[in-house]
């Protein structure tokens, strides 16, 4: 049987210490052992026995429960108040076989792959080299859950392929303590496993595209998301560059996503004709406190997978730069205006190296991102014609009523089908600022303060926007996700109510979705 | 007063100079992950095992082998990370037992189990 550990504790933090959130009891569930329990399937069966046990003593005692994994959002969307259940030993995964296929599957059966919610990017990214796969795009780095990656929106910077969430091709939910609670949920349009191969995940079959696509970025309101099925693809190398450009053209970039026709080209990419070749990724680097006309940006662009190529990883890895940056942050809580001389000293630190090039498989290029001390990122989804104004508009707020230590990047990612995911327009350009986190002082606005602010400054200049689920952000400020989102906001409401029960609708609810009005107890 | 001045900065120079941390970390892997834990270092949210501790070494050995064996914090019984520290104190206590008595300052994390 797999077994379940619990602590009682007062709070809870996330790993980049974004909290404390109030919390009761943290589960932790591991699974039975091989030796034991040789058969993953049955491994896997028996570890949703032991989730709906924990769903059942929790209701029992009228809490509610939440599922997380890495704990890398920055705010209080993967706690809850009573209690808690860690993923991260939930790491099962089974290739998917064509004879598990659905009849009318247009999957190439040999891309197909479930994996266990707490199987981290860099697990999954593993086991699928060993298969000569890869995943299409990760977050851009590799620490977080695969459920934790789509309950929130996970995104890298790849123009055409899109988030995590978009390359899942079905879920398997436990939605209460019954045997009819474990459920597998995928499009009715682009079946994927068979129903015998359903069977043995003693999962009810629900074929609904608009139900998937609400599940999809579920925010982990949809019950416990115990089994992914991803659709990978052969492994492939990425050709990363970083140069530094005339912010004109990077911005130009950004609105158009012309690459064929701009003036700015990297020599060895190009076609027959000298015309810019269109990159995987593209991230344009922000100094806000910089009069630089040219800005730092990185490219990377897919490659055949061919042996040997130059080793990507670092020599070594420092730990202590980001350790320096946070000392000056906390020096700078007193001297905010030392902030943007900070930053310039700091570039090479905070920036990458301009004219690197390195190339790697995905999993490579977005290795391992060591905890660096206590971070704060605030991250908007606009449409990436607006990313300029935008980008100008953040960047005249930060400078005037700030400064703020951190510095601004935009990455732009494809669509995303799922009903609120927040790269919702054609492509969206996710407008971020990373730094560390200070402290509200006399002479520097509160983070929250900041956050609103931006969210005031975007809607008087009419510019569309969303926020990315697991950043930092004013969620208090009113009206947010109907301005966000409309009546696609209804539309998930509407699926969740439609399959959890009304209990469990409560128990899976907690103040994040409350807070920004997702989890009412019924439709206005 | 001028003599103690230098000796300070000699003393400091020995000790910031010979206090070093070596951390070899697998590019596979991940590490064992604690949700339990609160540490707030690198291994932040990781089962890290460590010891500290003065290890005798015989004068006709070359070298000390410490097993890593299969346990709760190191389910795995496979390393992911491992740091090694060096500290003044730990120099000074090798050269005045004629390298008899040796400071084991190490730091280990596991491999996570794959399933």
């Amino acid at each position: 049987m797999a077994t379940t550990k619990s602590k009682f504790l007062k709070e809870w933090n996330t790993l980049h210490k974004n909290g404390p959130f109030p919390l009761k009891i943290l589960y932790q569930t591991k699974l039975e052992g091989e030796r034991v329990m040789p058969k993953k399937i049955d491994r896997y069966n028996d570890a949703a026995k032991e989730i709906q046990r924990l769903i059942k003593e929790t209701q029992a005692d009228g809490d509610g429960f939440r599922a997380y994994g890495s704990a890398w959002s920055m705010n209080n969307i993967a706690s809850h108040k009573d209690r808690m259940h860690y993923n991260g030993f939930m790491n099962i995964s089974m290739p998917i076989h064509n004879n598990d296929c659905h009849s009318n599957s247009s999957y190439d059966s040999s891309n197909l792959f479930l994996f266990e919610c707490g199987t981290t990017i860099k697990e999954v990214s593993e086991i699928l080299a060993e298969n000569g796969k890869s995943l299409k795009t990760s977050g851009a780095s590799n620490g977080q859950t695969l459920a934790g990656c789509i309950s929130t929106g996970v995104h890298g910077s790849a123009l055409d392929v899109g988030s995590v969430q978009d390359y899942i091709v079905g879920l398997n939910l436990i939605i209460g303590p019954n045997k009819e609670d474990i459920v597998y949920i995928e499009r009715d349009s682009k079946p994927v496993l068979s129903n015998d191969f359903i069977k043995k995940l003693n999962a009810r079959i629900i074929r609904d595209d608009n139900l998937f696509h609400a599940a999809l970025v579920g925010l982990g309101g949809f019950g416990f998301i115990h089994g992914i099925v991803i659709e990978a693809e052969p492994i492939f190398l990425l050709k990363r560059y970083v140069k530094k450009i005339n912010k004109n053209i990077a911005f130009e970039l950004a609105k158009t996503m012309d690459f064929k026709n701009s003036t700015f080209t990297i020599p060895e990419e190009t076609d027959v004709s000298g015309k810019g070749n269109r990159p995987y990724h593209y991230k344009i680097f922000i100094n806000q406190y910089s009069n630089d006309p040219e800005c730092v940006v990185e490219l990377m662009y897919k490659k055949k997978y061919e042996e040997p190529y130059p080793d990507p990883f670092p020599v070594i890895k420092e730990s202590l730069y980001r350790d320096l940056i946070y000392l000056f942050v906390k020096l700078a809580e007193n001297l905010p205006k030392s902030i943007p001389w900070l930053v310039k000293r700091l570039r090479e630190t905070i920036m990458p190296k301009v004219d690197d090039q390195t190339t790697g498989m995905l999993k490579e290029i977005f290795w391992d991102a060591p905890y660096q001390g206590p971070a704060f990122a605030c991250s908007f989804g606009i449409d990436h014609k607006d990313a300029p104004k935008a980008m100008e508009l953040l960047g005249k707020l930060t400078r005037d009523e700030g400064p703020i230590p951190g510095i601004f990047a935009m990455r732009f990612v494809k669509q995303s089908q799922a009903t609120i995911a927040f790269t919702k327009f054609p492509i969206t350009c996710m407008l971020e600022i990373d730094g560390v986190l200070w402290k509200e002082t006399k002479k520097i606005m509160s983070l929250k303060k900041y956050s609103k602010r931006m969210i005031e400054v975007l809607k008087e200049n009419n510019i569309p926007f969303t926020l990315h689920w697991g950043k930092n952000s004013d969620w208090t400020f009113p009206g947010l996700v109907k301005h966000m989102y409309g009546d696609q906001a209804k539309e998930w409401i509407k699926h969740r109510q439609s399959l959890l029960s009304e209990d469990m609708y409560e128990l899976f609810s907690n103040n994040f979705l409350k807070t920004i009005g997702l989890a009412p107890k019924s439709i206005t | 007063m001028k003599h103690l001045k230098y000796v300070l900065i000699v003393f400091s120079c020995c000790v910031l100079t010979s206090c070093y941390s070596v951390r070899l970390r697998n590019v596979n892997g991940a590490p064992q992950p604690d949700p339990f834990s609160d540490r707030d270092d690198y291994y932040r949210g990781m089962a890290v095992v460590e010891f500290d501790t003065v290890i005798s070494i015989k004068i006709s050995s070359e070298d000390f082998t410490y097993l890593i064996k299969e346990k709760e914090a190191c389910e795995s019984g496979k390393i992911n990370i491992i740091e090694y520290r060096n500290t003044f104190g730990g120099v000074l206590l090798s050269a005045i037992t004629f390298g008899r008595k040796r400071k084991v300052k190490v730091k280990y994390v596991c491999e996570k189990l794959t399933n």
